[in-house]
């Protein structure tokens, strides 16, 4: 009690402006045992976020990435193992039964039919435009449930008079897709 | 810790105030701010108003003139000057370095969180989602982490010294994941688009181009706005740390502990 | 179309980094005052030293 009185009468002597001015013993250094209970937390979380973020990415790493020439021609191997398959559009996408969309996706000369069953593709989705499914093979279609727009790195403005979709720019970029 | 007279302090200011203000600007910080903010008007007119909408992206394309921006200056511009900071805090024990390292990281995660939010807002009327575990996408999450973590570390309650040596090596093995980053769209295949300035050949539009450009200058000049003030600011801190508070605080304790 | 995304995007980007700047110019000043004149910038220090 006499550490806490002499702190009160030493606080009333001067203004300590509001700092920490409980009395610590200097000879064993710094007893900081609350604050680095603080650096264990904040070290901990960081670990912890970045373990999450690299888990999640190996984690949908491990869905393989095939373009459709290479799905087609792996698709004894692939068997209904869940993938992604990358190609362009190449035909006018049909709207089947029950909230289907039909429509066949090609790359590098190698053709094949999609049928999508799940949540609608954004606006972009349309004749000419790259896609990423995922999904598996069934039969001689692939059927997806995730439809992704791919857009290519090019930008074009939407001046008067131009006739911009379907002008041949959302070519798949070789760079993207070469490498496994 | 004799605190001096009222009048001797009063005097004391008006002196300061000629010399160092009671703020962290300067000339050069007011000039800069002035065309800070000429080009963030200029550039919310052209990236909003003046620019036609991209022809399938429509108006969402927009976005892009604020994540490119920020992508750049955060990951080629601010995590460098963190990297070279790093490098000479290590081998000079340079205070002046360690401090910009740190400026340049803050800010910089700020920069990326922009460009994370707006890139978000982009893919989700784009792809179909806000996030996909694409290599760019996820390295640049890794990277977001990374950089909070080597300011937490800066933060950390520890011997200054060693804090800001445990910092720089966390801001030099950081900068390797950016490679990582830089070359992802390359490496591996994924859901995000190339380089949106290939130096050789950019496929953009030119009022679009214009607009991408006075984007990244834009960006630059407040980073380095924001970079120098909050240099300074950290200069005020390692000041009240370092020399006045901190000591202080210790003698004080121990006289406490003494009695 | 997309409104709806660009709206917030260059909202929150605007508040981020006006926050960011008030919140720094604010704790500038805070401690510009707790820290004597001759020591409140870097540049000045080095012209005291050389």
């Amino acid at each position: 009690m006499s550490d806490q009185d002499s702190f009160d009468q030493y606080d009333a002597d001067q203004d300590d402006a509001g700092l920490d001015l409980t009395p610590v013993d200097p000879g064993r250094g710094d007893t900081r045992k609350g604050r680095s209970w603080r650096n264990i937390l904040i070290v901990g979380t960081l670990v912890l976020v970045l373990g999450a973020v690299l888990f999640q990415a190996l984690t949908s790493a491990r869905v393989f990435f095939y373009n459709v020439d290479e799905a087609i021609e792996q698709r004894d191997d692939i068997g209904d193992r869940r993938f992604r398959i990358q190609g362009t559009v190449v035909d006018e996408p049909a709207a089947g039964d029950d909230g289907t969309i039909v429509f066949t996706i090609a790359h590098n000369d190698a053709r094949a039919t999609v049928r999508h069953i799940g949540e609608e593709p954004t606006e972009l989705f349309e004749l000419g435009i790259p896609v990423v499914a995922e999904g598996r093979w069934d039969g001689r279609e692939f059927e997806s449930s995730q439809l992704l727009v791919k857009h290519s790195e090019s930008y074009v403005a939407d001046n008067e008079g131009r006739d911009g979709v379907g002008d041949g720019t959302y070519e798949v970029d070789g760079s993207e897709v070469g490498l496994p | 810790m004799n605190d001096p007279a009222p009048s001797q302090d009063a005097f004391e200011s008006a002196l300061a105030a000629r010399t160092a203000p009671l703020h962290t600007g300067s000339k050069s910080t007011r000039v800069l701010g002035v065309l800070a903010l000429v080009l963030l008007v200029s550039l919310l007119a052209f990236a909003l108003v003046i620019t036609p909408p991209e022809v399938s992206q429509r108006d969402s394309f927009r976005l892009l003139y604020l994540h490119v921006p920020s992508a750049i200056v955060s990951l080629y511009v601010a995590f460098a000057i963190t990297l070279v900071g790093s490098i000479i805090y290590l081998r000079k024990q340079s205070v002046f370095w360690d401090l910009l390292a740190g400026a340049a990281a803050e800010v910089g995660v700020l920069f990326l969180g922009i460009t994370l939010v707006t890139g978000m807002l982009w893919g989700k009327p784009t792809w179909g989602v806000y996030w996909q575990w694409d290599p760019r996408l996820t390295s640049t999450a890794v990277s977001f982490v990374l950089y909070a973590g080597y300011l937490a570390v800066r933060k950390l309650d520890m011997d200054p010294v060693v804090r800001s040596r445990r910092a720089a090596v966390l801001g030099i093995v950081s900068f390797l994941n950016l490679i990582i980053v830089r070359y992802s769209v390359q490496w591996w295949r994924g859901l995000h688009q190339g380089q949106t300035f290939d130096v050789a050949d950019t496929q953009m539009d030119g009022v679009m181009l214009f607009t991408a450009l006075l984007g990244v200058i834009t960006m630059h000049v407040v980073f380095a706005w924001l970079v120098i003030h909050r240099f300074r600011v950290a200069w005020l801190e390692h000041q009240a740390d370092e020399a006045g508070l901190d000591v202080a605080l210790r003698e004080r304790r121990a006289e406490g502990a003494n009695v | 179309m997309g409104w709806e995304y660009v709206i917030p995007g260059y909202l929150i980007a605007a508040v981020a980094i006006g926050g960011y700047t008030l919140q720094m110019l604010r704790r500038g000043r805070a401690l510009s005052a707790r820290v004597p004149e001759e020591r409140r910038r870097f540049l000045a220090e080095k012209a005291d030293k050389t």
